[in-house]
């Protein structure tokens, strides 16, 4: 049923007999526009493409087809036979999800025999479903619940219940993220065709024959994916739950608030599922360009920590001993400790979650005080043009344009855990194109085939000098992409690196048919990197060491990055941040700050698209948002920031760069040219790298905690003991060994 | 003339009976009521019953209540078995037919609300946020 | 085998039709309108000289001596040599349509391969997914005549431009399919397959893959499923398999029989072929005739034969005398049965059977007498399709079932009488909203059941009440 294979198969010999037919035109001239089909849906004509469904046409008709099985963006499986439909001069109805539309086809979409199938199949459908929707988490988000009320009949004819009583199915342990309730099941396979397609994990089938047909994982054993929460999207009936969020809410009682994520860089839009003050769960939502409509299981899982482990109150730092105080002591004892300092010797660190808003108040506090050094967490060499220009350090290609791609080169990056969405966008691109891809790095398990080239800098020195033969692929692709990790730059020789990744692309680059093709990426891992370099903010923490800072502001530092062994021993750190993490333990004032559904905050993701996140909860107890902190903070300090509005401060984020002015939007990021020439030369340039080029994310069981939230999550927590203890099911696919 | 004779002899049988004019000021004071009737029994928390059928049914049987309660006296202080007597769901006084003791039966005790030994549910949910606690440091 | 590729015969219409093929519809409706002329009247017996299977009962040796002795390989080089446009004319001439039970018109079909070659390689699947409860044709075919079966996929091979076929046989069928392999290894080593077969110059290969026993395999996309692999469950249409088959490369699936008839047909010509049966229903076919007769066999006769012809003359007759017939399933199990009334004058052949609201099928009599519970009958054939169905789609997977529930109430009569009703209403919400026909198949019984035995159905019912009244 999963055609992906037979599909592909297709695919590649279309592709090849296109290429031989015009090989020459393929990339000079667009393809002529086919003509359309003209279709009549109930009488309306419409005009669609050849090759589309009825049910898609129906759709540009502006009729909606119900349907169980079919889904935008996974292969027809057409079983439901839900979408059933009258065509003209057809003795049985169709179904539409899989019939390609023919010349002057007419429809029927409301006929007797449409509406007959339809509540037939409805009957079928409901036939062995349980009437659970009283205690099923579904209820009111089902699809079998809202479609039996549209078209199903208004009573039922199940006289059998009486005597041999409904099918039963034995529930699935698929993992601590998912609950399954299979005997609510409707076999519509989105769920296996999702692990096998988009997921990549061929965990999930069916067993058995007809009645007795199960879905699951036939052996128990746990959906070992990160993105593995969706298929609790695409189930329309109540099979797959979401464990944490069992029994918590219902769908009506909850208010949705559209946010963004900052659990990786990709910056996936989510709806953050709001009850009585509290974040109920979270939801995708559709943005074509950045996650489609998934999310990963960081994203979706990890909010039960924004409720474990929160500043709810400032601390002051009394005798080596963190008490809890109030607002004004905590303030009072920031100014001590200001005043006791040189203004030069103060510096600022902004986390992996930091909003823009906050880090420009943060920026402009402390330049108003007299310091200088303002630097993020993550690591990046300064050496060619280091971050003058934009296009050094965010991913220029954009997700979307992944799907372009004919030739992905990765170094030192597990795409799959670092950005899980712009790995799910490389495997579509793969799936649905011959695109080649190279791997530098360690062997991890990618989700697609791929080209392993090994992780030792030689290969890199190789590729630089275009004596390795991943080169000639390189070379002769249209359309070719480098993604660089971030984990491959915190070293001390993260410039040599940087420099032979940058010749790659500058070499590609000049050769490009295509002039406005983006090829050097930099997959970022933190939400806020992009937005603190465009502000102007140093990358790494190296500069700390180097002013012998006495004085150090952390706006949710919690990488660990900053430590007392790493720092002047005699400096004060002042911890602004949501979560007791690594920045509160070793701070000598805490105050404590909005999470990133608690506030109103720009980010800016790795692409460089600003996005706005909007407040769904209030921040706990005492806890205030961050640029208001710093704010009055500021006004304590004598230095007052001429913002007291949001507005304010955004106006002058736009100041600094138009970027922020514009949400949504990717701005193209030009003069790679010029950002190459302008490379300041490194002393010693032979060097050689003797480590590893090598992601540090290299199995599942790493992905789930890697900032303050996910760390405090239980749920987190349980997805690490799960992933440990299916290492030790035989049964479970063993990830590659790095 | 026969009802201001009758009037004066009720006046006079309150006053005997609350004590003289002073105890019959306080007992307005107190009360703010004034009636004389046989007192029907006291229980053990002090409080004295009296009957008067001279007066109109709802107003012949009342309690007054020990100087100990002051003048935050509850209409709850009385216990059940008087309680029954009071509200006319029997004529026989305890005194005359006794409740009948059983060894479930607790004591009984006023309507606390409202004082500083009132009953305060307590929240059984737990704390939607659970905030940190900073570690002991070891030195 | 073909287990499944039946179809009702309105569904053919419709396929051709939706396949935007005027041709056939107007040949379809051509045929329909004009009177035959020149006809003969009466069908049966058949002559020996005319019989294609001359091995039927094992009587004489299967391999390549005795298959050349009876008259296989004789002259397949010439055939080849003479073109696949000269063996498509001459299988359309014949008018032998699909022996699997759908009754296709071989010739069209086959030449839906005939488009210009774009890189993919073109396969012929051979159907020997025999399941269907009732039909033993095929495995005959392949135990004791299996050369017939290879030349017909060399000679069907190369009229579609295939370049191997695949012959996908039943994993009970262990002993014919160890016979087809002997077959066709002494076939490579003769050389009349395998590189330049027969010495043509034409390059094709036969390969035999067992099935593991599920009779939704029969399906030709089921089929197909298997063979790559796969959980055998039905694919979506279109694409066809014509376009889209066996590992993505265009596919013909095609039965035992009608592949195996094709080098006689060739060699004889193809208005020998026509000359037997009915216009639109020609050709001779393998009868097997099971049930309550005193002989049951499988028997090659000529299409239209009468029904009552067949079974009294191959069968020995029904048991109990032909006034003892209760009811017949013409075309195996998955046609509506036909009572005694219409088994005395119906012809054996597609558009007679169709015209009494039955099929051909696999042209499967199963003959019950009226000894035999035929609601129990039904009832068990219900009980083989919930078994066989493959899951997939809902009205069949959920459906069927709840079919065979109500089959088995309706066995002891523990039902009411608008059940009757609402099983019919079932069955019709089942027929044609499935992915492939099982659902059609699993429906059609009970329709019949329903048709003719209704008042058997209610007495039942009446009984049962009067029963549980007394108790």
């Amino acid at each position: 049923m999963l055609r992906l294979w037979p599909l592909r198969q297709v695919a590649k010999v279309q592709n090849v007999l296109g290429g031989l037919t015009q090989i020459a035109t393929k990339s000079t001239q667009p393809a002529p526009a086919p003509e359309l089909v003209e279709v009549f849906i109930d009488d309306k004509q419409v005009f669609v493409e050849p090759g589309t469904t009825v049910l898609q046409a129906c759709a540009v008709a502006g009729v909606e087809i119900p349907r169980f099985c079919y889904h935008d963006r996974l292969s027809i499986a057409g079983n439901c036979r839900m979408c059933l439909v009258e065509v003209e001069r057809s003795p049985k109805p169709v179904a539409s999800c899989a019939m390609p539309v023919m010349k002057g086809m007419k429809v029927k979409t409301d006929s007797p025999m449409t509406r007959k199938a339809r509540e037939g199949v409805m009957e079928f459908l409901l036939m062995n479903h349980p009437l659970d929707c009283p205690i099923c988490d579904q209820g009111g988000e089902c699809d079998l619940q809202d479609q039996s009320m549209a078209f199903g009949s208004d009573r039922s004819r199940f006289t059998d219940n009486a005597f041999t009583g409904k099918r039963a199915v034995e529930d699935k342990n698929i993992g601590p993220l998912i609950k399954t309730i299979m005997t609510r099941c409707i076999q519509c396979t989105r769920c296996i065709r999702f692990a096998s397609e988009i997921a990549g994990v061929d965990d999930l089938g069916t067993s058995g024959r007809g009645t007795d047909m199960q879905v699951g994982t036939y052996v128990e054993k746990m959906f070992k994916s990160e993105l593995s929460g969706n298929v609790i999207d695409l189930c329309p009936v109540g099979a797959l739950t979401s464990k944490p969020y069992a029994f918590t809410a219902r769908p009506w009682e909850i208010r949705k608030v559209e946010s963004i994520d900052v659990m990786d860089a990709v910056g996936s839009n989510i709806v953050v599922g709001m009850r009585t003050n509290e974040v109920m769960r979270v939801l995708p939502r559709v943005n074509e360009d950045i996650n489609e409509e998934w999310i990963s299981d960081k994203t979706r899982f990890a909010y039960d920590g924004l409720k474990r482990q929160r500043l709810t109150t400032p601390f002051i730092n009394v005798d080596g001993q963190l008490v809890p105080t109030d607002w004004e002591t905590a303030f009072v004892k920031v100014a001590e400790k200001v005043k006791k300092v040189d203004p030069k010797l103060i510096a600022g660190v902004a986390g992996s979650t930091a909003d823009a808003e906050a880090m420009v108040c943060l920026k402009d506090m402390i330049n108003r005080l007299g310091g200088e050094l303002l630097c993020t967490e993550d690591s990046f060499p300064l050496n060619r043009s280091g971050i003058d220009f934009r296009s050094n350090y965010i991913f220029n290609t954009t997700i979307g344009g992944i799907e372009q791609a004919d030739v992905v080169l990765l170094i030192g990056t597990n795409p799959r855990l670092e950005a899980p969405l712009i790995n799910a966008r490389i495997r579509k691109t793969w799936i649905h194109s011959e695109v080649c891809v190279g791997v530098l790095g360690a062997p991890v398990d990618l989700s697609y085939e791929y080209q392993y080239l090994g992780d030792s800098f030689i290969v890199l020195k190789d590729l630089a000098a275009g004596t390795h033969p991943m080169c000639k692929a390189l070379a002769s692709a249209n359309k070719p992409m480098i993604i660089l990790g971030t984990d491959c730059l915190q070293g001390t020789e993260n410039g040599v690196i940087y420099n032979a990744v940058k010749d790659i692309a500058e070499r590609l680059r000049k050769n490009l048919k295509h002039k406005d093709w983006k090829i050097f990426n930099l997959l970022q891992k933190n939400a806020s990197q992009v937005g603190a370099l465009d502000l102007g903010y140093q990358p790494g923490v190296s500069g700390l060491k180097a002013l012998q800072a006495e004085l150090i502001f952390l706006l949710g530092a919690d990488a660990g990055t900053v430590s007392k062994d790493k720092i002047n021993p005699s400096s004060s750190v002042i911890y602004i941040g949501h979560h007791g993490d690594y920045g509160a333990q070793i701070a000598d004032v805490v105050l404590p700050a909005a999470a990133y559904t608690e506030k109103d905050a720009i980010y800016v993701n790795t692409e460089g698209r600003v996005q706005l996140a909007r407040q769904a909860v209030n921040p706990p107890g005492m806890a205030r948002h961050d640029w208001k902190i710093i704010r009055a903070l500021s006004e304590i300090l004598g230095v007052a920031l001429p913002y007291d509005k949001l507005a304010d401060v955004r106006a002058r984020l736009g100041e600094i760069s138009p970027t922020f002015d514009q949400p949504g939007q990717v701005n193209e990021s030009g003069f790679e040219a010029q950002a190459y020439q302008l490379q300041t030369e490194i002393k010693d340039p032979i060097v050689n790298v003797n480590t590893a080029i090598s992601p540090t994310m290299l199995k599942l069981k790493d992905f789930y905690m890697t900032d303050p939230i996910s760390r405090a999550s239980l749920t987190m927590a349980k997805c690490i003991q799960a992933c440990k203890e299916s290492e030790k099911n035989p049964y479970s696919k063993q990830e590659a060994k790095a | 003339m026969a009802s201001i004779i009758k009037v004066i002899g009720n006046v006079r049988r309150i006053i005997s009976h609350n004590n003289g004019i002073i105890g019959s000021f306080l007992k307005m004071f107190r009360h703010d009521d004034l009636k004389w009737g046989t007192l029907v029994g006291e229980d053990k928390y002090g409080n004295k019953y009296y009957e008067n059928n001279y007066y109109f049914f709802g107003k012949n049987r009342w309690v007054s209540y020990p100087q100990s309660s002051g003048f935050d006296f509850d209409a709850s202080e009385i216990p059940p078995e008087w309680h029954r007597w009071m509200h006319y769901m029997t004529d026989d006084p305890p005194t005359k037919v006794p409740l009948p003791q059983r060894k479930w039966m607790a004591d009984h005790t006023m309507n606390l609300t409202g004082t500083s030994r009132e009953y305060v549910p307590y929240s059984t949910t737990r704390p939607k946020i659970q905030s940190w606690v900073p570690p002991k440091s070891s030195d | 085998m073909a287990g499944l590729a039946r179809i009702s015969p309105n569904v053919t219409v419709s396929l051709c039709r939706s396949q935007g093929l005027p041709v056939l519809s107007t040949l379809v409706r051509h045929n329909a309108t004009e009177p035959a002329k020149n006809e003969k009247k009466t069908y049966g017996p058949l002559k020996d000289q005319d019989r294609i299977f001359t091995n039927l009962y094992g009587r004489y040796d299967f391999r390549l001596k005795g298959a050349q002795a009876r008259g296989a390989w004789y002259k397949t080089k010439e055939i080849i040599l003479k073109g696949h446009e000269w063996i498509l004319k001459e299988i359309t001439t014949s008018g032998l349509r699909g022996r699997g039970g759908a009754g296709f018109p071989t010739g069209m079909k086959w030449g839906f391969m005939n488009k210009p070659f774009d890189g993919r390689p073109k396969y012929l699947v051979v159907n020997a997914d025999e399941g269907e409860p009732g039909t033993c044709k095929d495995r005959e075919i392949m135990r004791h005549d299996p050369h017939k079966l290879v030349e017909g996929c060399l000679v069907a091979g190369f009229a579609m431009h295939a370049r191997a076929a695949y012959i996908y046989i039943r994993g009970e069928f262990y002993n014919e399919a160890s016979n087809l392999q002997i077959a066709i290894n002494e076939a490579y080593k003769a050389g009349l397959i395998g590189k330049n077969a027969c010495g043509s110059g034409y390059d094709f290969d036969v390969f035999v893959h067992r099935g593991a026993g599920a009779y939704i395999c029969g399906e030709e996309t089921a089929l197909i499923e298997s063979i790559e692999g796969k959980q055998g469950k039905p694919r979506l249409k279109p694409p066809f398999p014509a376009d889209v088959g066996v590992f993505g490369c265009p596919t013909t699936v095609s039965n035992v029989e009608t592949v195996a008839v094709a080098p006689d047909i060739c060699r004889r010509g193809g208005t020998w072929f026509a000359s037997f049966g009915r216009e639109r229903n020609r050709g001779v076919k393998l009868f097997n005739i099971s049930g309550q007769v005193n002989n049951p066999t499988t028997v090659e006769e000529e299409m239209s034969i009468p029904l009552k012809d067949l079974i009294e003359r191959h069968a020995g007759g029904v048991i109990g005398g032909w006034d003892n017939l209760l009811a017949v399933i013409p075309g195996g199990s998955s046609t509506p049965l036909i009572p005694k009334s219409v088994c005395d004058t119906v012809l054996m052949d597609f558009d007679d059977l169709i015209r009494v609201q039955t099929g051909l099928g696999t042209a499967a009599l199963i003959v019950m007498n009226k000894q035999c519970d035929v609601v129990r009958c039904i009832a068990r054939l219900i009980d083989f399709y919930k078994h066989e169905s493959c899951g997939q789609c809902t009205p069949c997977r959920e459906g069927v079932n709840w079919m065979m529930k109500i089959m088995h109430r309706f066995q002891t009569g523990n039902a009411k009488r608008d059940e009757i009703d609402m099983l019919y209403e079932l069955s019709k919400q089942i027929e044609g909203h499935t992915i492939c026909a099982l659902g059609d198949g699993a429906a059609w019984p009970v329709q019949g059941l329903i048709r003719h035995f209704r008042p058997e159905l209610e007495k039942r019912m009446d009984d049962y009440e009067k029963k549980a009244a007394r108790n």
